[in-house]
């Protein structure tokens, strides 16, 4: 059955207009605590993890919470220690509708973009639904 | 992928058409390893039938792909159905194998101004989704869709070059292609390169300048921009193809500074009185060094909205310093701006950055202007001080905002904007038309902030306010809603070296 798409943007667009093309890293020896304080500064909540220059991983704020702080770990551990090792990327020529069921089947929310096998910016669910919220601020906000 | 560019050849009389100029350009053909000659408008200089004919004649023996788009003086006269004639459609798309490029007739007929319309915008849009996977994109205009230096009476862009603007950059488009005013101009932003030919082959040029083309050779890593002038001399200007991506090296933060605009204060509907107390609870919190008001600081320059404006200012714990608008100058506002917020030129320094207020704003008139006394002093400043940080500031905006028209810019933001990206200039914090947005244009980051608390804004993520991040290696541009407080990266730049 052909569902219809939702009418804020057309779901066939391809993704390259909507990533970031702004990646914050985070060194893989780094400590937990220094990725959760980027994250705080940069106002992000996933970094790609570097080493020698090359992106070999990505971690979240979910992947803090749930592998070191629920643990009752310290956060001094290496960022290397938690991260997520196989990037789960789509292409830059995908369309939003690839992406959103990227996202879906693999229960992600954060997911770096490739093209020509290089890490060129990431797509958040934030980012596709922020686009919806004016007009719930224009409601809320009548003065 | 290498491109033969000529522009502006005005084919026709003696009078205007120089044609052993245009010779020497096409010249350059008998180099085989050239991919396609693409011609960015006004081949002929009045559109006549015997012109489209000459031109033709001289057209029809290039045997590699070419592209040749009509220009407002191909239009003169009914002249856009002779161009169809000889040289088939004005607007379209060619497809090679690794690279696109789609091009566009920016010309009004009978006027000089340039106009992509809403049809053509959406065919550009509609063919850069379609040819997203090709590795070279490339678009072809004849009007500038950046301001460009020494234009002379007519400094403006495309009426909706910001809309164009926008689509290129989130459209990874690699080159943009223009002619028009016969001065030949390179810019990079962010990704992409702007390049305007001068005229291959008219006798008008400008400030002395020859006949002049231009050489692009697109390779995997760089793309290489040679302008030839006809004495054989030559410039040449090389970019990366990617820019940087990855950050995570910035260093100590040095400086941190709220940059807003168009608060709009009075006691019409039109102040968000919610927006601007919020906004200033969140200013408040950030721990930031400096406020920079770019302007619009109330809805129209009477006593009654400075006087409010003035309690609302006291209540931020940072120091302000503002340039106005010219709604902030009309009526009394030339007297009131100078009463209650100071002088109209307004900096602020310390030992590592110095931000420099610029006045563009003229009363009981929305455009703005520098002017070159003004200019020439705010350069001679700038170079005297030793700082490792510079900044301008001013209200109306430098390069084109979307959904805004052409009405915000500067007019003579071309000669501006030349001398700003020469000297290096780290940063230009811009107020005009409310919308948010951030780019690097050669070595300078060009900020431009929506409207904090009025009701006429152009996010779609709301009223808001941007905060600049200042490190030892890089610069961080964020877009802080004014009544929630959440904030998004506009943008991640290392800094000047």
């Amino acid at each position: 059955m052909n569902k219809a798409a939702p009418n804020f943007y057309d779901v066939d667009m391809p993704i390259r207009s909507f990533i970031t093309k702004r990646l914050i890293g985070v060194r893989s020896k780094s400590s937990v605590q220094e990725a959760a304080k980027k994250m705080v500064e940069f106002n992000t909540g996933s970094l790609v993890v570097i080493e020698d220059e090359d992106i070999v991983g990505f971690i979240t704020d979910g992947d803090i919470k749930k592998k070191v702080v629920a643990e009752g770990l310290k956060t001094d551990m290496p960022v290397k220690e938690i991260m997520v090792k196989e990037l789960i990327t789509a292409d830059i020529s995908s369309t939003i509708k690839d992406v959103l069921e990227i996202m879906a089947e693999k229960n992600i929310q954060h997911i770096l973009i490739d093209e020509d096998d290089d890490i060129v910016g990431i797509v958040t669910f934030r980012d596709l639904i922020d686009i919806k919220r004016q007009k719930l601020e224009t409601y809320i906000s009548r003065e | 992928m290498r491109i033969l560019h000529i522009s502006d050849t005005h084919i026709g009389k003696k009078d205007h058409y120089n044609k052993e100029s245009l010779k020497i350009a096409l010249k350059e053909l008998e180099d085989d390893d050239l991919d396609m000659l693409i011609h960015s408008g006004d081949l002929t200089q009045d559109g006549s039938l015997k012109h489209y004919e000459k031109a033709k004649k001289i057209f029809d023996k290039i045997s590699i792909p070419h592209i040749i788009i009509p220009g407002n003086h191909d239009k003169r006269s009914g002249g856009l159905s002779l161009f169809k004639d000889h040289f088939g459609s004005p607007n379209g798309v060619f497809e090679s194998q690794k690279a696109v490029v789609i091009y566009v007739d920016s010309a009004v007929p009978d006027t000089d101004i340039g106009r992509v319309g809403m049809v053509k915008y959406d065919m550009i849009k509609e063919a850069l989704a379609e040819y997203c996977n090709k590795s070279i994109k490339i678009v072809v205009l004849h009007h500038h869709t950046v301001p460009i230096p020494k234009a002379g009476r007519e400094r403006n862009v495309l009426s909706n070059a910001g809309d164009l603007l926008e689509l290129f950059l989130k459209g990874d488009v690699d080159l943009v292609l223009s002619g028009h005013r016969h001065y030949p101009n390179v810019h990079r932003i962010e990704n992409t390169v702007f390049v305007n030919a001068g005229t291959a082959s008219d006798k008008k040029t400008r400030y002395g300048d020859i006949n002049s083309y231009n050489l692009i050779k697109i390779e995997k890593k760089t793309l290489t921009v040679r302008t030839k002038r006809i004495d054989g001399s030559k410039e040449k200007k090389c970019f990366p193809r990617k820019d940087k991506r990855v950050f995570y090296d910035f260093g100590d933060k040095i400086f941190r500074v709220v940059h807003t605009s168009n608060t709009f204060v009075s006691s019409s509907p039109k102040f968000l009185q919610t927006h601007f107390l919020n906004a200033l609870k969140i200013i408040n919190s950030l721990d930031c060094d400096l406020t920079i008001h770019c302007g619009g600081v109330v809805e129209e320059g009477i006593n009654q909205n400075y006087e409010l404006a003035k309690t609302y200012m006291e209540k931020f714990n940072v120091p302000i310093i503002y340039t106005p608008a010219g709604r902030d100058i009309n009526y009394l506002g030339y007297e009131l701006f100078k009463e209650y917020f100071g002088k109209m030129l307004q900096s602020y320094s310390n030992e590592e950055v110095l931000f420099r207020g610029v006045s563009s704003a003229q009363y009981d008139s929305p455009e703005g202007y520098i002017g070159e006394t003004q200019k020439e002093e705010l350069f001679n400043e700038l170079e005297d001080q030793n700082r490792s940080f510079k900044s301008v500031f001013l209200h109306h905006n430098i390069l084109p905002i979307p959904h805004a028209r052409e009405k915000g810019l500067l007019e003579d933001s071309g000669d501006f904007l030349r001398e700003i990206v020469n000297k290096r200039i780290d940063l230009v914090l811009t107020g005009t038309s409310s919308h948010p947005s951030a780019m690097k244009i050669g070595e300078t980051v060009v900020v431009n902030a929506n409207s904090m608390s009025s009701v006429y804004q152009r996010s779609r993520y709301g009223n808001s306010f941007n905060v600049i991040d200042i490190y030892e290696k890089a610069i961080v541009v964020y877009e802080i809603n004014s009544l929630w407080g959440n904030r998004k990266i506009l943008g991640v730049w290392d800094r000047n070296s």
